[in-house]
């Protein structure tokens, strides 16, 4: 099995070398048809292990590959843990990514259109692409597949790395070289923390395997450490909580959720992949796999229940006033993914896991037939310049109404089942902050109902707003782009009816819950079977709040599309506020950019130009020039000076003995 | 516990193959025209490449001696014998075009170069004072007249008799010590020198006094300082294809000869040649760094690097454990690997009539061919120990194993001097992409000989990111000392 | 002291001496004289110490051929030895203090407290050094010695490659061109009109 998982892994890999590097030899075709064979199969291969672990009773993989390095008599391994959790998340990243890459077929067919004609790098911009979509799935994989924290770290910086190329993919964009640095440097911050978190775990347990460090639990539960002189922390809480500041960078967490909006400049398929589907997921995957130590503090639990929320309503309300149909889709991601780590929060981990799938294909979908639209329109991104689209794409259409009713949660779809058990479980919790997380989840739910449709009826409903250039040219896309936009949403509403295993099965027996917090098995007890559950949700708070948002989403964009501009006139300040993002960048980039640029020109100035460069690193290297000026005469070319230089070696070399 | 004769045979038949193959070219190559020399180039890589299999296939896996002590076979020995081999088949494919642009390209140089890698194979299973000497002197003799190769050239005739005359003083030196170490002992054989020494009072002054001169002896073979003079001129004046051998796989064998008298004939007299060793170590990373700045001559400029190179070797052998002999193993190999390349870029670019010789000579390689450029510039990050490449984690290793034995200062100083040497194989890289040229001459490059400097910069790369490849085996030639 | 420590120090002595001489003296060819005579010397010590054989191969082989050659050599040679000796005492000094720095130290090390000359046994075989020799030579020691045909292998190699050359204006012949040459090479007949008449 060694092999196959090797294979999963690495296929992609291979495929994004032979796309990447003789990109130009192999043409478009040959780049697509490699990384797509390559992600193919291993997108095969995931789905046989899925079977074989699942149905058929395989016994869970955890092994290591290969030895990278040995220091300080720890030994640093490439292995694999392939249990339910892993295949799950193989499973979904190798389908997403498969259905992206045909997807991208369609979108960048014609992407030489978007490059200066002068442009070198114009000509292999499709291959690249290619490489780079085929690189992320193998980051992703190991990240996924690890069995220990610094594959995990590998993983999570590679999958940095190239949302950071895919990110400013457009090079010669000013906005997306200013994004991808965007996303980049708030990443850091994050992996800091995460950095910090895995350190302090190994300087504990010795050991970066999870299976050795989860084994020492009992021992770490009672562990402090003093990080303030006169201070004791409890130990999980501090690794706990740094472990989850990476996760907030990775998975766009409140403060630092900044950069996913401003990802949006890389291509449309990317965002899909990446900054929706599978990438921004890595933060609740790590801390799900990291399950035992977040079960034995509470402070870190607390901690992500109320980021987590705060995130889910707040960052959906900006999604209200945005216009770029990106953008609107940006911000629900950061909102569902403030769901999640709510979820995560409550100890309901198996909850965050579900929406994570769920959401992985909804959300894709959305993309995709976001994409689907911007291809047809040209390139605009406006969604006040849209409108009426429902007659030109139907495929389309239906596909993003499935995505949509999934979003919002809609009785049936998969993204009910999911969403509707969060918001049970954070219910249900007795952790503190949970009241206010629960109000919070259940007020989100109408924002996203509202911000979800006012962008479907903008879109594809109302008075077809653009100009008849464009009115003329509308179309549906190739099937390479619809096919995909069609398996996603058969997946989107098949996708519901795992509930039952994955929450209340055993499914993800590698999750450790501790008994206090365990609110799935208390929602376990309210459950009935998906068809009561299904009543019930025609009944509950949610169901009603999201149709409360559909009907005042209809009522401004369509019924009443003047009264939009009469609440603007009115609520100008909310407005305000919600586009700036309530600030966050304005402040990020008045204190922390500012204040570093100033700092550091201080430092330069005073210290680097003054002290460092002109004494220290100019003096050192003229004091050393002169030196080595001076000695190299010592070599002067005749034998018996050298001789004689041997003949003093010597002598220096008795004489240290001699003296000794 | 003597074997059987016919087995103590078995174990030296790569380098019987050897011997014979020498033979049967020297006397091959009488018989062919000038215009067929390329038989015996390729008689001699078919050669090499046997000899490596046989080292291979006949590596017992564990510790024999035979001949009475005289020849050991032990995992350090097999994995010296196949890097000395193989980076010899390097050598000699980076010299082809060089060699026949000059010349040059006759049957004794091969012959020579065999006889050398037979002397190197000597040295490296010696297991007592006589066959070290005589292994040392057949790999000295061949590499002698190598450097004396271009004989109308006045600078290699010059650099062979310096060589000549300084190494025949430090063989004196050498030999002197072992006089004293066998009349200390009564024996040659290192095994049973270190057990006498271990177990029987001996006067703690006169091993000093044996330490002291093998000392002197080895650091001038390895180049470290003061001991190092021969090493520029040398290096300079004989034909870089020369160069490329000595500078490289010599090294290797050299080095076999420290770890064979220092570590396993002297453990006991750690005390004494370890500070003298400091003292050693210090000199070499300040001369060589430091001098090397100030070379005009990229050829000059190596070969202070190289003094610099063994101060870091040195620092592994210094620490005295088995991590610090893995650590030094692994520096010495990384380093033949490195300056192979090295020096084969420099025949590489040279031409007829034109040596690439001179720093400025590599100005906007990068325009003439950005993948050479690329190899050189993986070259010039390993020697000067930059991530991601292969000597940034063997300086790592070496490093750690003088902090373990607690000589952070010593670490401290040999990072520091690093730094300053950072400076000029930096400057390599500058001249080669920063650099523009008016005229761009493109470079003619045979086949073979780019395969194998991509291979070559590619392994600096690779064995950097999976460093443990080798360790392994390097840890486990420690072990088996 | 003994009549065998008499004549160790004697020849030791004179092996010093000689040695000294042969590095001062100006004249090249005394200096091979005076190595010669060391060479002596050193072969007088060795027979002490009942190594005959080894005694003897040095007379025959270091003065009977090596040195005898060199001597040719020397002589043949046309060495500017003024030239050579050029700051000869400008460094003598410095020379002076280093060597003897060495002795001192060399002295203080080794004493006599250490190396003295009763501690150290002769050869108690009883079998002549000859066929002491001859006994391991080829057996014991065969794998060293086999090495040390193969350095006088590459030395004859090295010797010849680097010497061996067709120096374009040298003068030999070749036999086998001499004797393939056929007469009309050798001898040409010119046809030549009789001294005539004049016109």
């Amino acid at each position: 099995m060694e092999t196959v998982y090797l294979i999963i892994a690495l296929a992609p890999l291979v495929g994004a070398i032979i796309a990447g590097l003789f990109g130009k030899k192999i043409g478009k075709t040959g780049a697509h048809t490699v990384t797509i064979l390559g992600v193919g199969l291993s997108f095969g291969l995931s789905v046989w292990v899925f079977v074989r672990l699942v149905f058929q009773g395989m016994p869970t993989y955890d092994g290591n590959v290969y030895t990278w390095m040995m220091a300080g008599g720890y030994s640093f391994h490439i292995g694999f843990l392939i249990d339910h959790l892993s295949a799950l998340m193989m499973l979904i990243v190798t389908f997403v990514s498969l259905m992206v890459h045909i997807y991208t077929i369609g979108y960048m067919a014609h992407d030489e259109e978007l490059w200066p004609s002068d442009s070198q790098v114009r000509s292999t911009a499709y291959q690249r692409f290619f490489s780079y979509i085929a690189l992320f799935t193998f980051s992703m994989l190991m990240l996924v597949m690890s069995n220990n924290l610094l594959q995990l770290f590998f993983g999570w910086e590679a999958v940095g790395l190239v949302s950071y190329l895919l990110i400013g993919f457009y090079m010669n964009k000013e906005s997306a070289i200013y994004a991808n640095l965007k996303a980049f440097i708030v990443n850091r911050v994050g992996d800091f923390g995460f950095l910090l978190g895995i350190a302090a775990l190994f300087a504990y347990t010795g050991s970066l395997n999870y299976e050795e460090i989860f084994s020492q639990t009992g021992k770490l539960a009672t562990a402090t450490v003093m990080l303030i002189p006169g201070q004791e922390w409890s130990l999980p809480s501090v690794v706990a909580i740094l472990l989850f500041i990476g996760a907030m960078g990775k998975s766009a967490q409140v403060p630092l959720h900044v950069w996913l909006p401003d990802s949006m400049e890389g291509p449309t398929p990317i965002s899909a992949l990446i900054h929706a589907a599978t990438m921004v997921t890595a933060g609740i995957f790590m801390v799900t796999r990291m399950s035992p130590i977040y079960e034995l503090s509470t402070t870190a639990l607390s901690l992500m229940l109320i980021i987590g929320s705060i995130g889910a309503f707040f960052m959906g309300l900006i999604g209200v006033v945005q216009n770029d149909i990106k953008r609107v889709i940006a911000f629900s991601t950061l909102s569902q993914l403030g769901y999640m780590t709510a979820a995560l929060g409550a100890s309901a981990y198996a909850a965050g896991m579900f929406h994570l799938m769920t959401h992985a294909f909804f959300k894709a979908l959305l993309f995709l037939a976001a994409g689907s639209v911007i291809m047809a329109m040209h390139h605009e991104q406006d969604i006040r310049k849209m409108g009426g689209l429902r007659k030109y794409m139907p495929i389309t259409y239906v596909t993003a109404l499935i995505g949509s009713l999934a979003l919002i949660g809609f009785p049936g779809t998969s993204g009910f089942f999911s969403k509707d058990s969060i918001i049970e479980a954070v219910e249900l919790s007795h952790i503190p902050g949970a009241h206010f997380a629960a109000a919070l989840l259940i007020l989100g739910v109408f924002v996203t109902a509202l911000y979800t449709f006012r962008l479907f009826f903008l879109v594809f409903h109302g008075r077809e707003r653009m100009d008849a250039h464009t009115r003329a040219h509308l179309h549906e896309p190739p099937w390479v782009v619809t096919l995909p936009l069609t398996l996603l949403a058969l997946a989107t509403i098949g996708a519901g009816g795992v509930m039952y295993p994955l929450l209340f099965g055993d499914f993800f027996r590698s999750i450790y819950v501790a008994p206090d917090h365990n609110v799935l098995a208390e929602l376990h007890h309210h459950f009935h079977g998906a068809l009561a559950f299904l009543i019930d949700g025609f009944l509950a708070p949610p169901f009603w709040l999201s149709m409360a948002g559909v009907l005042v989403a209809w009522d401004v964009t369509l019924y009443r599309s003047k009264l939009g501009i009469h609440v603007h006139s009115r609520l100008g300040w909310v407005r305000t506020i919600l586009q700036n993002g309530y600030g966050f960048d304005a402040f990020n980039d008045y204190v922390f950019a500012r204040g570093a640029r100033g700092l550091g020109r201080l430092l330069w100035k005073a210290g680097d130009a003054l002290l460092i460069d002109g004494l220290i690193v100019n003096g050192t290297a003229r004091v050393i020039g002169w030196t080595a000026d001076r000695l190299r005469w010592i070599q002067t070319g005749y034998v018996y000076h050298y001789s004689f230089a041997m003949i003093i070696g010597l002598l220096v070399l008795l004489s240290w003995y001699v003296l000794r | 516990m003597a074997l059987p004769l016919a087995k103590q045979f078995a174990l030296m038949v790569p380098e019987l193959f050897l011997l014979g193959m020498i033979c049967a070219i020297l006397v091959i190559d009488v018989f062919l025209k000038n215009s067929q020399r390329n038989v015996t180039y390729w008689l001699s890589q078919f050669s090499l490449l046997i000899t490596g299999i046989l080292v291979l296939t006949m590596n017992p896996g564990e510790r024999i001696t035979g001949f009475d002590g005289a020849f050991v076979s032990d995992p350090f020995s097999v994995l010296l014998k196949l890097f000395v081999v193989g980076i010899t088949i390097a050598v000699f494919v980076y010299s082809r075009p060089y060699m026949r642009d000059r010349e040059l390209f006759r049957g004794e140089y091969f012959v020579l170069g065999l006889a050398g890698v037979l002397g190197m194979m000597v040295l490296i299973s010696a297991h007592s004072l006589l066959t070290i000497y005589l292994g040392l002197e057949l790999m000295s003799l061949a590499l002698y007249a190598m450097v004396a190769f271009q004989r109308d050239s006045g600078r290699a005739s010059e650099a062979a008799m310096k060589y000549f005359v300084l190494g025949a003083l430090a063989s004196g030196l050498l030999l002197y010590g072992m006089s004293i170490l066998y009349g200390l002992t009564g024996s040659l054989d290192i095994t049973r020198i270190a057990i006498n020494l271990a177990h029987s009072p001996h006067p703690e002054v006169a091993v000093g006094l044996a330490v002291v001169f093998i000392v002197s002896g080895v650091a001038f073979k390895l180049g470290a300082v003061p001991f190092h003079m021969w090493i520029p001129d040398v290096y300079e004046g004989a034909p870089t294809s020369v160069t490329l051998y000595m500078g490289s796989v010599t090294k290797i064998a050299a080095f076999a000869m420290v770890i064979r008298l220092l570590a396993e004939a002297l453990p006991s007299a750690h005390i004494h040649w370890g500070g003298m060793l400091e003292l050693l170590i210090v000199l070499s990373l300040a001369v060589g760094n430091v001098i090397a700045i100030a070379q005009t001559s990229i050829k000059r400029m190596l070969a202070y690097s190289t003094i610099s190179h063994v101060g870091f070797v040195f620092m592994g052998v210094f620490a005295g454990t088995d991590a610090g002999y893995a650590a030094a193993t692994y520096y010495v190999l990384v380093y033949a690997l490195m300056s192979a390349g090295a020096f084969g870029m420099i025949a590489l670019l040279s031409r007829k009539g034109f040596e690439a010789e001179n720093i400025e000579d590599f100005k906007g390689l990068n325009q003439r061919s950005p993948w050479l450029a690329f190899m050189m510039l993986l070259i010039m990050f390993s020697m000067a120990g930059i991530p991601p490449t292969v000597g940034f984690y063997a300086k790592l290793v070496v490093l750690q194993a003088v902090v373990q034995v607690d000589q952070p200062w010593l670490a401290l100083y040999a990072v520091i001097m690093s730094v300053i040497g950072a400076f000029y194989y930096l400057r390599v890289v500058k001249f080669m992409y920063f650099d523009k040229v008016e005229e761009v001459v493109p470079v003619r490059l045979k086949l073979d000989a780019g395969i194998l400097m991509s291979f070559n910069g590619l392994a600096l790369l690779a064995l950097g990111m999976f460093p443990s490849v080798l360790m392994v085996y390097c840890t486990a030639a420690a072990g088996g000392l | 002291m003994s009549y065998l420590q008499f004549v160790f120090y004697f020849f030791s002595a004179l092996t010093i001496l000689s040695a000294l001489g042969m590095i001062t003296v100006k004249n090249p060819v005394h200096a091979v004289l005076f190595l010669v005579f060391a060479f002596f010397n050193s072969a007088a010590l060795w027979i002490t110490l009942r190594a005959e054989f080894l005694g003897i191969v040095l007379v025959l082989v270091y003065v009977g051929a090596v040195m005898v050659l060199f001597l040719f050599v020397v002589m043949m040679l046309d060495i500017n030895i003024a030239k050579l000796r050029e700051g000869f005492v400008r460094f003598l000094p410095l020379g002076v203090i280093v060597a003897l720095a060495m002795v001192v130290e060399l002295g203080l090390i080794l004493g006599a407290k250490y190396f003295q000359l009763a501690g150290h046994p002769q050869n108690q075989s009883m079998l002549p050094n000859t066929e002491a020799l001859g006994n391991v030579l080829y057996t014991q020691y065969v794998y060293p010695f086999e090495i040390a045909a193969v350095v006088l292998l590459v030395a004859i190699i090295a010797a010849i490659a680097l010497t061996l050359r067709r120096r374009p204006d040298s003068k030999y012949t070749k036999p086998e061109q001499q004797i393939a040459i056929e007469r009309n090479q050798r001898v040409r007949i010119v046809k030549m009109s009789a001294e005539g008449k004049s016109k």
